[in-house]
């Protein structure tokens, strides 16, 4: 017996299955000549907790600012100092361009360039801020670098390693999402950032205001290991860090802490190491050796974020020893 | 595997090319649908496996696993009917049917409800001061068990009260039961309806075919577009620690519109996935949100399965033919059996009581005389109001975690702030929400659920298109899971 009997020609099931593409063809064409032309907006995919943070600082790194004190680094600089309350404890304006530590000195040097270029005069200092987690991370990681100077050079964020990627590219769906989407439609973010934060806009809002700090919501058990060390690439790209300081402008250099117990004993000693190397890689005018190298474990959410309610106190520590570096 | 997934539409077009050449031969065919469909639900990985599993090889094992529960409780189901049909005396009849559900539903108890049985009596105990271990085992629920068992359970029962001969045909029974476009979140099909389509020749009509594109793209919209965005926000919501009026009931609203969307997109999809194939499968959702009595919404939200609870259990119970208060017993019964069988929670219980509760409420005369004076417009009007606010209210029960939960969110009711992220919260849910009340109203007022293969060729294909564009801008690398996997 026949399994089935079909009462159409195969032009009608071509039709069928072919016409629906006509107008997905036609959006991709727009998309790409929009772009090409410049009638669409340039890129600013702001659609998730990361890529948010990370063009809210590529964006503050390029506006005009009255910043004396910019700090930057990896998400322990993000996260554990407040820049507003660092501006009131100094008398002088703080800007924190903290992002990941998926991103390596090279990055920072990127975001540093950015904001000397836009504003030549005022700065003062650079506070660098990493955590011995980050120093032994041996590069970027490839999508948030993408992320990053895609957004710099006003590119797409095209991720076109897979067959998936380049047909997304092809659609032109992240010219949409990226260009229409994330100013049309606050996304919301997902799980702790969500319920902390609310929407992208409500992070950026935040961001803004506390002049580029934000908080950890998401408390998460230590993890990793505490064996820290200096990663080979580091010295390099200190050096690249180095040459993107202008010039008359002070290098200050800081090692986040680590909670006591899960760094170990030994820890403080080696964190003292760790500073007087990387100072030197970095040829920084200062180590911020006042900073402790270890606080307590209950002061964190996770092994490199602190407690909302322990942030003052850091930050309070960290203005203490900017203090000498700034006076007139 | 799941129908928002890249390895989906690559197996669906793999299958199509295979399904065109066994075209000349039915055994063929029925052999190639259930060895897809073996496929198609061994892809499956429970999340824990696939965290733990150190090799392939044990992810493997943990497939066939689950697929072997699958293959016997079909052969299992096949060879009692195939007894059932032979036995002579109702007694013995009556003893093997038996054992086919105590078989069924121990398999379906054991996995789904045997942890959740051992906590809560371990709790109550507690609460008398009587320490008792329970020994939870931490079982995997087996994806679509719920689904099956029942499809399975109901041939049997069927065959029982000789409303359909037994198949002798094991291939075509196994092809029924593991039917891959429905087999892992429904439509529950009855064996009266889809088994006698694996017996004959299908024709595939050009309207079949169209029904079928439109089905899935509409149904591939509404999962992958809308409630996969209704999805953050209903999380958002309920996973918040405190609650004001305000994101209590927009939280709510976007977890109802999320759960239609997931579950009744997932319908669709499967029967315009069966439509392209030439078989029929029945429609799982007719309108739900535009009922205006509670009765209404149960005949118009999932269909199978209330159709199922109605001829397998309420009728079988009485029913509504032993007095009023006997009635209410059995709906309330009947719901409440209804609201476990999607999980193994007090909440699910809650809810199933709350709708059986609801249904018998509105059995009394004087809610049926309720707006008597108004005029039959305005009447429409309130009562939809009415079982709207009655039917969230229910997703708020379904959803929420814990008692504590509902009963936080029940008391926020009266608070009337609102946190600074609300106006983008009610714009989310009104732009995800506009094109599904504008949809449904077209279909609501057109009387047809393909009131879309009514326009003209010109506007059908723009609008198709558009649906194609949007899954194309929203989809996601890895597809998130449809809700009623869980259950």
């Amino acid at each position: 017996m026949k399994s089935h009997v079909c009462e159409f020609a195969p032009k009608d099931l071509l039709r069928l299955a072919s016409l629906p593409l006509l107008p997905l063809a036609l959006f991709a064409v727009v998309m790409h000549l929009g772009a090409k032309s410049h009638l669409l907006p340039p890129p600013r995919p702001a659609l998730d907790t990361e890529r948010t943070i990370l063009i809210h600082q590529a964006e503050a790194s390029r506006e005009s600012r009255d910043a004396e004190v910019l700090l930057l680094g990896d998400s322990s600089c993000l996260m554990n100092v407040s820049a507003r309350q660092l501006t009131e404890q100094l008398g002088r304006p703080a800007l924190n361009l903290g992002t990941f530590s998926f991103l390596d000195l090279n990055a920072h040097a990127l975001l540093l360039r950015e904001h000397a270029r836009a504003n030549p005069v005022r700065l003062r200092a650079i506070v660098l801020l990493m955590h011995p987690e980050s120093l032994r991370r041996s590069g970027s990681e490839t999508y948030y670098l993408a992320a990053l100077t895609n957004y710099l050079g006003g590119l797409d964020h095209c991720q076109a390693e897979t067959a998936a990627g380049q047909a997304s590219c092809l659609l032109g769906v992240e010219i949409f999402q990226g260009r229409i989407l994330s100013r049309a439609l606050p996304i919301p973010l997902p799980g702790a950032y969500g319920r902390h934060y609310g929407f992208t806009r409500d992070l950026e809002n935040l961001l803004t205001r506390e002049r580029g700090s934000a908080i950890d919501p998401d408390p998460k058990p230590f993890e990793g290991s505490a064996e820290y060390r200096l990663a080979p690439t580091l010295e390099r790209a200190s050096k690249n860090f180095r040459a993107a300081v202008p010039p008359g402008v002070k290098l200050l250099v800081g090692i986040t802490p680590a909670p006591e117990r899960f760094a170990g004993p030994r820890y403080p000693q080696l964190h003292a190491d760790l500073l007087r190397q990387w100072s030197q890689w970095l040829q920084a005018d200062a180590a911020l050796t006042n900073l402790p190298p270890a606080l307590p474990d209950d002061s964190f959410v996770r092994t490199t974020h602190l407690k909302e309610s322990v942030i003052p106190r850091y930050t309070g520590q960290l203005a203490a020893g900017l203090r000498p570096h700034l006076s007139p | 595997m799941l129908f928002n997934s890249g390895v989906f539409l690559q197996f669906f077009a793999a299958f199509v090319l295979l399904y065109w050449l066994t075209r000349n031969s039915l055994t063929l065919r029925n052999c190639l649908i259930l060895a897809a469909s073996y496929l198609f639900y061994g892809w499956w990985t429970p999340d824990k496996v696939e965290s733990s599993s150190a090799n392939a090889l044990l992810g493997a094992l943990w497939h066939c696993r689950f697929l072997a529960l699958l293959v016997a409780t079909s052969l299992l189901d096949f060879s009692i009917a195939l007894g059932l049909d032979k036995l002579p005396t109702p007694r013995s009849r009556q003893w093997l049917l038996s054992a086919s559900i105590a078989a069924n539903l121990g398999v379906l108890g054991f996995f789904k409800y045997h942890d959740f049985f051992a906590q809560s009596c371990s709790e109550l105990f507690s609460s008398f001061g009587i320490p008792l271990q329970a020994r939870t085992l931490g079982l995997i629920l087996p994806v679509g068990i719920s689904f099956y068992t029942f499809q399975s359970m109901s041939y049997t029962i069927d065959v029982y009260r000789r409303e359909l001969p037994a198949t002798r045909r094991l291939v075509n029974f196994l092809a029924f039961v593991s039917f891959f476009p429905q087999l892992v979140a429904g439509p529950i099909e009855r064996a009266k309806h889809l088994l006698p389509q694996f017996a004959g020749t299908r024709v595939i009509t050009l309207s079949m075919l169209e029904e079928g594109i439109w089905l899935i793209l509409w149904g591939m919209f509404k999962k992958v577009v809308l409630a996969d965005n209704f999805a953050p926000l209903a999380e958002m919501a309920f996973d918040h620690s405190s609650f004001t009026a305000t994101t209590v009931i927009l939280g709510t609203l976007a977890f109802g519109l999320q759960i239609y969307c997931d579950f009744s997109g997932y319908s669709d999809i499967a029967r315009g996935t069966a439509r392209v194939l030439g078989f029929d499968i029945m429609w799982n959702f007719n309108l739900p949100y535009s009922a205006a009595s509670l009765r209404e919404f149960w005949q118009r939200w999932h269909i199978s399965l209330s159709t199922w609870l109605r001829d397998y259990l309420y009728i079988p119970l009485g029913g509504n033919r032993l007095g009023t208060t006997r009635t209410y017993l059995n709906l309330i019964v009947t719901m409440l059996l209804g609201g476990l069988w999607h999980g193994a929670a007090w909440n699910f219980v809650l809810w199933g009581l709350w709708h059986g509760a609801g249904l018998a409420l509105t059995r009394v005369p004087i809610f049926n005389s309720q707006f008597s004076i108004l005029n039959s417009q305005s009447r429409r009007w309130l009562s939809w109001l009415a079982t709207m606010t009655f039917v969230f209210y229910g997703w708020l029960l379904f959803r929420a975690k814990s008692f504590t939960q509902i009963a936080d969110m029940t008391r926020a009711l009266a608070d009337f702030s609102a946190p600074p992220w609300i106006g983008s919260f009610a714009l989310n849910l009104v732009v995800f929400a506009a094109p599904l009340a504008l949809m449904e109203l077209w279909q609501f007022k057109s009387r047809n659920l393909l009131a879309a293969l009514s326009l003209p060729s010109w506007a059908r294909i723009t609008l198709q298109g558009s649906l194609l564009t949007a899954i194309a801008l929203f989809w996601q690398k890895k597809g998130a899971a449809f809700i009623y996997f869980q259950f």
